[in-house]
């Protein structure tokens, strides 16, 4: 299944993704704080890193919502929240351990990624190519692949 | 059940002409994605060009002519306005001469004919006066890169060892670019960024160079004579297709790492890297200047210094290098005219090789001519998609200027600033309602773009077209429409407008080679488009008008002359941020609401030193004027001590008020919009 790989060594920091992610969720804003991908930017350290959800197979958010509000889109294997549902008790953020998921704080709901059904809007944007919407295996295998590339580089 | 279909276009909301897939559902544009077939963008786009739809269903857009009157704007019937515009210009050139009137063509909506169109139209009513943005954006380094190498070359960045960004941030200004860097760097490709600011661009670099705002042609000098000194010129390559060695070599011995150290702040050990690296990355080397050298009073030698750093090395015509690209073959719209009219182009005299090579004439000093008279009256312009009253020079003459007019008429989206001073303002129509060619010269194609939806709006060959038959040149537009117009152009590549059109996700119409000067020579033929047929490192065109030939660094920075008791810190302007283009798109609510407003970004030391705090409002002040804004205290590795920066085309805080019009490349004639002198006061209220 597909999910958003992240190159954290390819990211500028030009928050196009989170922009991009803001605009879909409300239609009227691109302001980051509206975004569910966020970068975070180390400046001393020179290190970018762009995070979102990783729609964890076993996805503690979704155990743990006592609402049974989160669920698994049978399509793209996004787990998504029903905004219905959400009781806004705030336990998946509790949950999940990479700090994915936010909180509306007018709806009062909890918010997070849903994958765009199937077309990610911050991977569309992510000009400088660290996003991709593809399968960790895929993803693996390139980078295998880039790896190699670097040893023959050194061998030649 | 909604008809929907996907139209395909090149994005327009920046320069860089990205494809992109424009969803319709009954006839309405939903959506607009990246088209992952185009070879330039592959599929992603930023925010501006999502942001496409926003601007193309905006309230705000104009949907009528608007008519200057005693009461204020009133709206007109296009044919009136037509009308009365066309009458206008023909009683000012009988009065005044056929020369009292121009046209000025702007980037703001994105015609790709349009330059073509609005040149011929302006000679075609026998006027030389063609203005443009493009004299404070892009034909400083367009002159530079002919100088040396006689065409407008490419950095082969995605198959490069080397990628050397001087004052550019490809994520705000060249998108796209940003995928092909990550792309050799997966090929293990290194990054050196050489700017006065911490860019989005330099986050990724190996090397980062920060030096002192309009030195960076004193960095090019040292490295040149490293390059001298530690034998890394590639004398074949030299003495083959160069000119003007000697020259070169005797003055770079000035530029010794501790004067260059002393002028740009850069160590001698942060040039040994750079140094090595260009050792490391053989010829796969790709130096590409931004319009942090071209704002400048040396722009023109920045930019050519710079680029004799490639030809010393012989990184030209080879993969990863700089190409050389060649182009369609289709027609060009302009036509000749008399050399009687062509002596009276505003700026010929003072900057001939603006005039000479770009056919340009000189936005700056057509303000003074326009107030002054002299040396010939000038008293009405047309405009399409041009804001300059947020994007030139010493805002305050330009306002000043352009209310002299006896005639303004302004094309645009939107009422723009400008607009708002004009006498007659005409809806434009977007890329998005036209059909037009774009081309991509890196990736040597072209694309017939789809007109995606007809909002009723005049597109620009209309404009021209239904003057030109007022005028009575109506065989110089002979075209029914922009198809039949776009049929013509691409006549002589033997490709018709339907087979051109079956190629919607662009035409290559040439692969990229390399090495072609090689074969250039074996066939007798100039392998380059100088004067000499060689790269010069003495310009033959300047040769000609009797002014120094070699880049040696001219002029320097319009501050350092400044007495800096009054005027403190200098002021860099011209740097873009992602989600704005220019002046635009401050009224598309949902980019409008990432960055409100204008500041002043300046180093914590000087915010310090001026007792000025985050977020507070401050007043800046230059020689030509004074900006209330908010401060933006960056962290100490971000910016260069001493300088502040501001981005431009916001109206509230207008930063072309401090920028001036006096101090410019006596090459290009390009104002220094990067290094201006201004002190800044804390407002106390």
């Amino acid at each position: 299944m597909k999910t958003v790989s992240i190159d954290r060594s390819k990211c500028v920091g030009c928050r196009n993704c989170e922009m991009a992610c803001a605009f879909a969720r409300t239609g009227t804003t691109c302001e980051s704080q509206e975004s569910n991908i966020k970068v975070n930017h180390y400046l001393d350290e020179r290190v970018l890193m762009p995070m979102t959800c990783l729609h964890c197979s076993e996805a503690w958010c979704m155990s743990v919502c006592p609402a049974g509000a989160i669920s698994r889109n049978a399509d793209t294997n996004a787990v998504v929240i029903d905004e219905d549902r959400c009781a806004g008790c705030k336990m998946c953020m509790l949950a999940c351990p990479f700090g994915n998921i936010h909180f509306d704080n007018e709806k009062l709901v909890s918010r997070k990624c849903d994958l765009c059904d199937g077309a990610p809007k911050c991977v569309e944007h992510c000009i400088a190519g660290a996003l991709k919407y593809e399968d960790m295996n895929d993803n693996a295998a390139a980078l295998r692949c880039k790896n190699d590339h670097k040893l023959i580089a050194q061998a030649l | 059940m909604a008809k929907q279909e996907i139209k395909k276009s090149c994005c327009r909301m920046c320069g860089m002409l990205c494809g992109i897939d424009v969803n319709v559902e009954d006839g309405r544009v939903t959506e607009i994605n990246g088209n992952k077939a185009f070879r330039a963008n592959r599929g992603r786009i930023c925010i501006k060009g999502s942001s496409g739809v926003t601007q193309l269903y905006n309230p705000e857009r104009l949907t009528k002519p608007l008519k200057r009157t005693e009461n204020g704007f009133v709206e007109i019937e296009m044919e009136q306005a037509m009308d009365e515009i066309a009458e206008k210009l023909q009683s000012l050139q009988a009065d005044y001469g056929t020369e009292s009137v121009g046209v000025w063509k702007g980037e703001g909506i994105g015609f790709a004919q349009q330059e073509g169109l609005a040149r011929r139209f302006i000679h075609g009513i026998q006027s030389p006066n063609y203005f443009s943005n493009d004299t404070q954006c892009f034909a400083g380094r367009y002159i530079a890169y002919n100088m040396v190498f006689g065409t407008w070359p490419c950095a082969d960045l995605r198959n490069t060892n080397l990628a050397v960004m001087w004052g550019t941030n490809p994520p705000a200004s060249h998108s796209y670019w940003t995928q092909d860097i990550n792309d050799a760097r997966d090929k293990g490709a290194k990054l050196i960024v050489i700017d006065t600011i911490y860019t989005e661009m330099a986050r990724l670099a190996d090397l980062y160079i920060q030096v002192k705002p309009g030195t960076d042609s004193i960095l090019a000098w040292g490295l040149i004579k490293q390059l001298i000194d530690q034998k890394m010129v590639d004398n074949e390559f030299v003495s083959k297709f160069t000119k003007g060695y000697d020259e070169l070599e005797a003055y770079a011995q000035t530029y010794t790492p501790e004067y260059v150290q002393e002028k740009t702040g850069v160590t001698p050990e942060q040039m040994a890297a750079v140094i090595q690296h260009y050792r490391q990355a053989g010829k796969k080397i790709a130096n590409w200047c931004g319009t942090g050298l071209e704002h400048q009073a040396n722009g023109v030698n920045n930019v050519r210094s710079v680029g004799y750093i490639d030809a010393l090395i012989g990184a030209v015509d080879v993969p990863g290098g700089m190409m050389t690209v060649e182009g369609f073959g289709a027609r060009s719209l302009e036509i000749d005219i008399e050399p009687s009219l062509m002596s009276k182009a505003i700026g010929r005299e003072q900057f001939p090789i603006l005039y000479g090579m770009r056919g340009e004439c000189h936005t700056l000093l057509l303000m003074d001519q326009i107030l002054s008279g002299k040396p010939y009256p000038f008293k009405g312009l047309v405009m399409t998609a041009a804001d300059p009253v947020l994007t030139n020079a010493n805002t305050g003459k330009v306002e000043e200027a352009l209310k002299a007019l006896d005639l303004l008429v302004v094309k645009d989206l939107y009422l723009t600033e400008t607009a708002k001073l004009a006498d007659y303002v005409l809806p434009a129509a977007s890329y998005l309602e036209r059909s037009e060619l774009q081309y991509n010269g890196i990736n040597q194609t072209v694309m017939l773009t789809e007109k995606v939806v007809d909002l009723g709006h005049q597109s620009e060959y209309e404009l021209f077209k239904g003057l030109a038959d007022r005028m009575g040149i109506a065989e110089l537009f002979p075209w029914e429409n922009e198809d039949e117009l776009n049929a013509w152009l691409i006549e002589p590549t033997e490709m018709s407008l339907a087979e051109l059109a079956s190629h919607r996700d662009g035409y290559q119409f040439k692969p990229l080679t390399y090495e072609k000067i090689h074969r250039a020579l074996e066939r007798g033929e100039k392998p380059f488009n100088t004067p000499s047929g060689l790269i010069e490192f003495t310009s033959g065109h300047l040769e000609a008008i009797g002014m120094e030939p070699l880049a040696k660094f001219q002029d320097a920075p319009e501050y350092l002359g400044v007495e800096p008791d009054e005027y403190p810190l200098v002021l860099m302007t011209g740097a873009r941020k992602v989600m704005y283009f220019h002046g635009r798109y401050r009224n598309l609510p949902q980019l409008e609401k990432v960055m409100p407003k204008a500041q002043v970004e300046m180093h914590p030391a000087d915010a310090d030193r001026f007792g000025l705090n985050h977020g507070e409002k401050a007043r800046v002040i230059s020689a030509y004027g004074a900006i209330d804004i908010h401060v933006r205290v960056m962290s100490a590795k971000e910016i260069v001590p001493g300088a502040v920066q501001i981005t431009h085309g916001f109206k509230n805080a207008n930063v072309n008020y401090l920028v001036g019009d006096g101090i410019t490349d006596p090459i290009s004639g390009f104002p220094a919009l990067k290094s201006v002198p201004v002190r800044i006061e804390k407002i106390i209220n």
